[in-house]
C-alpha cells in the first residue's frame, strides 16, 4: 500500500502581517521536517491572511518574496510544501492561487476559479479569477488542488477526477457561521463520492476583525470516511496519513467515474448555455 | 423552521468563539485590557463574565448605578456578577452627572414628553464618558453589551451604550443571550429576570417595546436570518401583518445607529465608501 504521509498546516494568520505569517509557516516546516512527513499543506492566503481588504493590492510584492524564499528553503528539506498565496501575472492581474512546490522547484500553480462575492466576501474586488483546472506530478502521484470554494462546485473535483488525480488537496480560510463546519463536512463527502478520491482540506484558524476561521482542517479517505480532524478554532500540526491505493481498489466495483457518458456531459453543456441565455 | 435556540455544543463553541474574539483584539492592538459596563442585567452580565475569561485581571467592570432609579436589585446583581467571577471592578453613581443636565432646564419644561426621553437618553451617555474615561487612563478598549435583538430594533442610545470598541454578543438574539448565560454560569436570578434599559424608574423593555423578547426573536429572525419578507413571515408565523411591519419599520429606522456617520463622497477615495481596510490593521 502507498501512504502519503502528510503534515496538515492548520495556522492562524494576521491579514497583512507577511512577516508574522512566515514565522508562522517556517515554524510548522520546521514541525514538518520533525514528524517526516512528505507534503506539508498550508491553507489558503498563507502569506497575507485572508479578509475583505485593499491590503491584498499593497502587499503583492512582499507575498511573492515569501513564496521565493520558500522555494529556495525546499531545495534542502525532503517535504514539499503546498501553500496559498497571491499570484500576479505578466498583465498584472491578481490570483487566489495555491502552488506546490519542492525540491527547488513550483510544480505548479492552481487558481481559484469559483471566486466569492457574497455576504462578507469581496475576493472580485481584487481576484481575477482561474480559467482552469489540472493535476500537476509529484513524486507520490498526481496531485489536485482546489481552494475553498472551488469544492462546492461540483465541477472543478470532476475535471481533476477525470484528469486522474489521486489525491486532491482542498486549501480553505473559511469563515464561521452557524452550521458551516457540517456543510463542509457534507460538501467533501459529495465530492468524494462523486470522484472516489482521498479528499484533505486544510483550513485556516484565527480571528480577523471579528470573523473567525474555524480551523477544523478534515482528511477523508476515497471511501468518505473522515479519518482525522483538527481541533476547531485552534492553530494545530496534524500528521495524517493516507492511502494512495484505496480509491483504485475501490474503483474495480464502483463505476461511477468510468461510466460518465459523454453525450450527457454534452447535454449538461448545451443545458448549462440554454439556461444562461 | 425556526430553529433560533442553539445546542449545547453550539453555547460552548460561541463560548470560546466570543472569548477568542475579545482576546484577539487586545492582542492586536496591544491594548492593556478591556472596560465593561455592568449594569446587573443579562447582557453586561453575560459580556463581563467572558471578558473575564479572555482577559483575567485586565478587565475592568464599572457599575454606575443611578440611585434612587436603578433598582437596588440591578446593582445587588452586579456586585454578585463581579464576586462570583473575581472581576476587578469599580462602582460609580452618576447622580451628580444627571443633575446638573437636569439643571439647564427649568422646572416646567422637564414635565413635558421630549424632555423626559432626551434626558433619560442623557444617562447612558454619561456611562459613556466614565467607560471611555477609564479606557483612555490605561489603553483600554471599550468592550459593548448589545445584542442582535436590540441592534435591530435600535433598542440602544447611539454614542451612549451602543459606543464601544466591540461588540461581541452582538451576532446573538436576546433568546440566545439567555441560553449562553445559562451556559457560563450566570445565576438564574439574573437571567430570568425582566430586562430593562433603566431608563426611568419602574421601566422594562418589553412594556416599552410593546411585544416580549421571544415574540420579538421570532419575527426577527424569520425576516433576517429566515430572509422572508413582512408578508411571508405573517403567513408563516401566523402573526398579524401589522405587528410584524412594526417590528420591520423599527429595523429600518434605526439603520443609522448600525452604522457610521455617512460622509459626502468627493473623492474616488472616500473613507466610508471605497477605502477598505481592516481595524485590526497591520
Amino acid at each position: 500500500m502507498r501512504k502519503l504521509r502528510i503534515g496538515i498546516g492548520q495556522i492562524i494568520t494576521r491579514l497583512g502581517d507577511i512577516k508574522g505569517n512566515r514565522e508562522r509557516i517556517l515554524r510548522f516546516i520546521e514541525r514538518g521536517k520533525e514528524e517526516n512527513v512528505d507534503v506539508i499543506v498550508f491553507p489558503e492566503l498563507s502569506t497575507l491572511g485572508f479578509g475583505s481588504g485593499d491590503i491584498y493590492l499593497d502587499k503583492v510584492n512582499e507575498n511573492l518574496e515569501l513564496v521565493n524564499e520558500l522555494v529556495d528553503i525546499s531545495k534542502n528539506i525532503h517535504p514539499y510544501l503546498i501553500i496559498g498565496f497571491v499570484d500576479r501575472d505578466e498583465r498584472g492581474f491578481f490570483y487566489n492561487a495555491a502552488a506546490i512546490i519542492g525540491k527547488g522547484n513550483i510544480l505548479g500553480i492552481h487558481r481559484k476559479v469559483q471566486l466569492v462575492n457574497y455576504r462578507l466576501f469581496d475576493e472580485k474586488r481584487y481576484f481575477t479569477p482561474g480559467t482552469s483546472v489540472n493535476v500537476f506530478s509529484t513524486p507520490w502521484g498526481k496531485t489536485g488542488i482546489l481552494i475553498c470554494e472551488d469544492v462546492w462546485f461540483p465541477e472543478p473535483a470532476r475535471i481533476l477526477a477525470f484528469k486522474g488525480a489521486e489525491i486532491i488537496f482542498v486549501l480553505s480560510a473559511s469563515p464561521f457561521d452557524r452550521g458551516k463546519p457540517e456543510v463542509w463536512k457534507a460538501f467533501l463527502t459529495s465530492r468524494i463520492y462523486d470522484n472516489i478520491l482521498p479528499f484533505v482540506m486544510v483550513n485556516q484558524a484565527g480571528i480577523q476583525d471579528g470573523v473567525t476561521y474555524w480551523g477544523g482542517s478534515m482528511v477523508f479517505d476515497a471511501a468518505g470516511n473522515l479519518t482525522h480532524q483538527a481541533a476547531l478554532l485552534e492553530e494545530e500540526f496534524m500528521v495524517a496519513e493516507v492511502n494512495l491505493d484505496l480509491f483504485r481498489v475501490l474503483r474495480r466495483r464502483d463505476i461511477r467515474l468510468r461510466e460518465t457518458r459523454l453525450e450527457i456531459l454534452e447535454e449538461l453543456l448545451n443545458a448549462y448555455r440554454e439556461m444562461q441565455k | 423552521m425556526i430553529n433560533i435556540l442553539l445546542t449545547k455544543d453550539e453555547l460552548e463553541l460561541y463560548r470560546r468563539i466570543i472569548v477568542n474574539s475579545i482576546k484577539a483584539r487586545i492582542d492586536k492592538i496591544n491594548a492593556k485590557g478591556g472596560v465593561v459596563a455592568l449594569s446587573g442585567g443579562i447582557d453586561s452580565s453575560l459580556v463581563a463574565v467572558l471578558a473575564k475569561e479572555a482577559l483575567g485581571d485586565k478587565v475592568l467592570a464599572l457599575i454606575m448605578p443611578e440611585e434612587g432609579v436603578s433598582p437596588d436589585s440591578d446593582t445587588n446583581h452586579a456586585k454578585k456578577i463581579v464576586e462570583r467571577f473575581n472581576i476587578p471592578h469599580k462602582i460609580i453613581p452618576i447622580n451628580g452627572a444627571i443633575d446638573w443636565f437636569f439643571n439647564i432646564f427649568p422646572e416646567k419644561e422637564l414635565s413635558k414628553k421630549e424632555v423626559k426621553l432626551a434626558l433619560a437618553n442623557v444617562k447612558p451617555k454619561i456611562r459613556m464618558i466614565i467607560n471611555y474615561l477609564h479606557a483612555n487612563l490605561e489603553w483600554r478598549i471599550v468592550i459593548g453589551t448589545t445584542n442582535k435583538t436590540e441592534l435591530l430594533l435600535g433598542y440602544g442610545t447611539k454614542f451612549g451604550d451602543l459606543a464601544a470598541d466591540i461588540y461581541p454578543i452582538a451576532d446573538l438574539y436576546k433568546t440566545q443571550v439567555w441560553q449562553l448565560a445559562e451556559h457560563v454560569g450566570i445565576p438564574t436570578e439574573i437571567v430570568r429576570k425582566k430586562p430593562t434599559a433603566g431608563l426611568w424608574k419602574g421601566q422594562t423593555d418589553e412594556d416599552e417595546l410593546g411585544h416580549t423578547y421571544k415574540e420579538i426573536d421570532r419575527i426577527l429572525y424569520t425576516l433576517v436570518e429566515m430572509e422572508f419578507s413582512v408578508k411571508e413571515a405573517a403567513e408563516y408565523l401566523n402573526i398579524d401583518e401589522s405587528v410584524i411591519e412594526d417590528i420591520f419599520r423599527r429595523v429600518k429606522l434605526s439603520e443609522h445607529k448600525r452604522k457610521s456617520p455617512t460622509i459626502t463622497r468627493l473623492s474616488r477615495m472616500c473613507l466610508d465608501k471605497d477605502w477598505r481596510y481592516p481595524v485590526e490593521r497591520y
